[in-house]
């Protein structure tokens, strides 16, 4: 049985993914709220535990990555997910970064949303064509960027000590690198588990695994690897 | 009028040597001379200095001087024999003791030793009571042949008067013609490099060429001092040093003349002419007053080249003071004088005939070397002054014209960017309009029928969704990058897929990004790819749907391949068919669809434009 926290400032909205957690029988609503400050507080209030938080990103008083990173600081074995009216790639990268391991669409039904709670629990992560590519972009930048010089190597002087490894421990290990460029190019995690005569589930850790390797340990962290890694833009240059 | 100033000057040495040393040096001017010219000897006595030239008409003679003088007062130490002019070829015995050979007195037309002052050291041992010096003499004629007055006294005291002399003929003209070498050199050097910057044929700066061969006209005339030996034999070389003198009046005039800047007026090939005759007719001038005796002739010559230059200096000056410049005031005292110089020089030795003179203008002509040296830094004073200011103005304009590139730059940037964004916007509204829009009114037509199932209006905003999405995601797709739009088209539809338990085969490659596929075509190619693959989800009642995408030459080639019950291709198009047709013509794609029952394939080819 898991623990789910809500946190979603559409009223209507949140009572349906409460109503869709509470059909579930292995799921838990622990609690909903509407804003940042609710949610932190709620999770700061010693008397609750969660497992899984589910949280929208776009929230009256911040955003729903304040919520994910307040969440894993207080208690890492919480599993976030966001909450994605499209699951756009920056949103989602940008969740990922944040300590997210999924997203579920506002349009899901009940069952799909139930089931992508689960899921995730299971150690299964949803993960787009098109995050894919920019996951392997990313990737693939940092490669020629460690081979040639950095941009800026005061910059990278500078924040050395804070990534100790960044091709290393975070790397993409070439089962990973196959599995994402098949998800690139449209297969299926079926579709890739019969390829790579792998089980499903197997796949599904992958991309697990390579969420927990783009998750980042600080905010001014997060800024700084999103930037390395071209998924922010620097000031200035947007 | 005889011009005394040096003997004056010379006797005046005496005397202050003399009352200095107690009169032990003494100045000989009594002579018995015995002269021979044409065959004809003479004997005479005479007054020292003898100009034997001039008082022979310049015929060639032969000569001996005795000249008598009692015992020095120290007879114990060394003495010496100062002449301050000897030639010019000569021997000087004591007391039938030869004591100097100055050439060789039994040739004729050789070498000259008139032009610089001589020195013999008398041993004490020589020296008797009663003492006569015989002097033998051979001059050329034409050639300032004669003897000076003789200075006799102890080594310390006459080798000073000679080393003074000496000093001042030979040493300085030396240094005056080294001088005029190196102002000449330069000048030519400067000649030679220097043009004029205007536009048309190299025009090289004449100022330089006529101060060069003036000078080097000059270094020849003025170290002719020097030149005992002359390579060339009397008067052949005369001829040769006067023409150099006029080479140097010449080029020296028309180097005043470009200094002016009168070298533009059209009087300046007058100007050139006069100077072409003037150094032409010192050749024969010289010639025949050497070989026909006949000085005036030379003299004449010379005279007419004084009156010319006073004339011109004269013009030169007044021109100067009325348009004054720092060198035209210069070059206009140097030549006035220069000329007054001249002047003297022709009264004292050519109409005097003076035979102790010595020209002065060899001193003088330096303050022209002076000039063109003061002309030469003022305008490479005002060349360097001039680039700088250039250099400085390049700058700014190159500055300005960056900054004015810079400017237009932000402008066309600025301008691409509203374009884009336009475009963007109109993309936009074209995605609501075709997209959203439509599905949304036509959900609203469907409630407001009243006939419309709950499943049928669901459907109708689940696609109005999905269109949304992939609007969206049309946003992050690369230009070209078809196989990431049917990879994105797979994973928004998946539902939908599963839904109604299709079997989809995926076959597509990693292709390459088709070239000219821009942001605009890549929402048309989805959007066809989103109407064949809903057509195929509506209508079709499939089983197994297969999608395929492949690198074609030129291109990509996408396919979908549905065993559904398939529909007549000859059939007027639905509306959705039209619309992928439309939409396949706005982007230069190829649509092919071949259908029957069990087998339908749909093709868009994609061709790669250039730029």
């Amino acid at each position: 049985m898991w623990r789910v926290l809500i946190v979603e400032d559409d009223a209507r909205m949140r009572e349906f993914f409460a109503a869709s957690v509470s059909r579930c029988d292995s799921l838990i609503l622990a609690g909903s709220v509407g804003t940042v400050t609710d949610a932190r507080a709620w999770l700061d209030d010693s008397a609750h535990a969660v497992d899984v938080l589910l949280t929208d990103l776009g929230l009256p008083d911040g955003s729903g990555l304040d919520v994910i990173r307040h969440a894993m600081a207080r208690n890492p074995a919480c599993e976030a997910l966001v909450i994605s009216m499209f699951g756009d790639e920056e949103n989602v990268l940008a969740s990922v970064e944040a300590g997210a391991l999924g997203y579920i669409h506002k349009d899901s039904t009940p069952d799909d949303i139930a089931h992508a709670i689960l899921e995730m629990k299971n150690g299964a992560s949803p993960i787009s064509p098109m995050i894919a590519r920019r996951v392997l972009a990313k990737y693939r930048d940092l490669r020629s960027g460690a081979s040639s010089s950095a941009p800026d190597p005061g910059r990278k002087a500078q924040a050395e000590p804070d990534v100790p490894e960044p091709a290393g421990g975070r790397a993409l290990s070439p089962r990973e690198q196959e599995v994402l460029e098949l998800i690139a190019r449209g297969f299926s995690y079926a579709d890739i588990a019969r390829l790579k005569t792998v089980s499903v589930h197997t796949v599904q850790t992958h991309i697990k695994h390579l969420y927990s390797k783009l998750a980042v340990r600080s905010k001014s962290e997060a800024v700084f690897e999103a930037t390395q890694m071209g998924l922010l833009h620097p000031p200035g240059r947007a | 009028m005889r011009f005394h100033l040096g003997r004056i000057l010379a006797a005046a040495a005496c005397a202050l040597l003399a009352t200095a040393a107690a009169a032990a040096t003494i100045e000989l001017t009594q002579a018995r001379a015995t002269i021979t010219v044409d065959g004809t000897t003479t004997v005479s006595n005479v007054v020292l200095p003898y100009h034997l030239d001039r008082e022979q008409g310049t015929r060639p003679a032969q000569a001996t001087f005795e000249v008598r003088f009692g015992s020095p007062q120290d007879r114990t130490h060394l003495h010496g024999l100062y002449l301050a002019r000897v030639g010019n070829r000569a021997e000087i015995w004591l007391n039938d003791s030869l004591l100097a050979e100055l050439g060789d007195i039994g040739e004729s037309n050789t070498a000259d030793f008139s032009k610089s002052p001589q020195y013999v050291p008398i041993p004490a041992q020589l020296l008797r009571a009663e003492n006569v010096f015989r002097i033998h003499l051979r001059a050329d004629g034409g050639r300032r042949g004669g003897l000076s007055s003789l200075v006799v006294g102890p080594d310390h005291e006459v080798l000073p008067l000679f080393e003074a002399a000496n000093r001042w003929r030979l040493s300085a003209s030396t240094a005056v013609a080294i001088f005029s070498l190196l102002v000449g050199t330069l000048a030519l050097v400067l000649w030679a490099t220097q043009v004029e910057g205007k536009p048309g044929p190299i025009v090289h700066d004449g100022i330089y060429l006529t101060a060069g061969v003036a000078e080097f006209c000059w270094a020849l005339r003025v170290g002719d001092t020097a030149i005992v030996n002359a390579p060339l034999p009397w008067p052949a070389w005369g001829v040769v040093a006067t023409a150099a003198f006029a080479g140097w009046i010449a080029g020296i005039a028309l180097f005043c003349h470009h200094a002016a800047g009168w070298h533009r007026h059209p009087t300046m090939v007058w100007m050139r002419i006069a100077m072409m005759v003037l150094f032409a007719s010192s050749i024969p001038a010289s010639w025949l007053a050497y070989t026909l005796h006949q000085p005036l002739l030379l003299t004449t010559w010379l005279g007419c080249a004084n009156l010319f230059f006073i004339l011109y200096a004269v013009v030169y000056l007044v021109a100067a003071v009325r348009a004054p410049t720092t060198a035209r005031l210069l070059i206009a005292f140097a030549g006035a004088l220069n000329v007054a110089v001249g002047a003297r020089d022709w009264v004292a030795i050519r109409i005097s005939g003076d035979y102790s003179q010595s020209t002065w203008i060899r001193y003088s002509s330096v303050l022209f070397g002076l000039a063109l040296g003061y002309i030469v830094i003022t305008r490479f004073r005002a060349a360097s002054a001039q680039a700088n200011d250039l250099m400085g103005n390049l700058v700014s304009r190159v500055s300005a014209k960056e900054q004015e590139l810079l400017r237009s730059y932000e402008r066309l940037d600025q301008l691409g960017r509203e374009h884009e964004r336009a475009a963007e916007r109109s993309r936009i509204l074209r995605d609501m309009h075709d997209g959203v829009g439509s599905h949304l009114s036509a959900a609203i037509r469907q409630l407001e029928s009243g006939r419309a199932e709950r499943e049928q209006v669901l459907q109708t905003l689940r696609d109005s969704l999905d269109q949304l999405k992939l609007s969206i995601d049309a946003i992050h797709l690369a230009p070209g990058d078809v196989t990431a739009l049917l990879a994105n088209l797979r994973y928004r539809l998946e539902p939908r897929f599963a839904a109604l338990d299709l079997e989809l085969q995926w076959h597509v490659e990693e292709v390459a990004a088709v070239r000219g596929l821009d942001g605009s075509a890549m929402r048309h190619l989805q959007f066809m790819l989103f109407e064949a693959l809903s057509n195929v989800l509506q209508h079709a009642q499939a089983r197994v749907l297969r999608i395929e995408a492949s690198a074609s030459p030129g291109g990509a080639l996408v396919r979908i391949i549905d065993d559904g019950c398939g529909f007549d291709v000859g059939r007027p198009l639905r509306k959705g068919l039209a619309s992928m047709h439309e939409r396949a013509a706005a982007i230069g794609a190829r649509l092919t669809l071949e259908s029957q029952p069990g087998h339908t394939v749909l093709s868009i080819a994609l061709a790669e434009k250039s730029g």
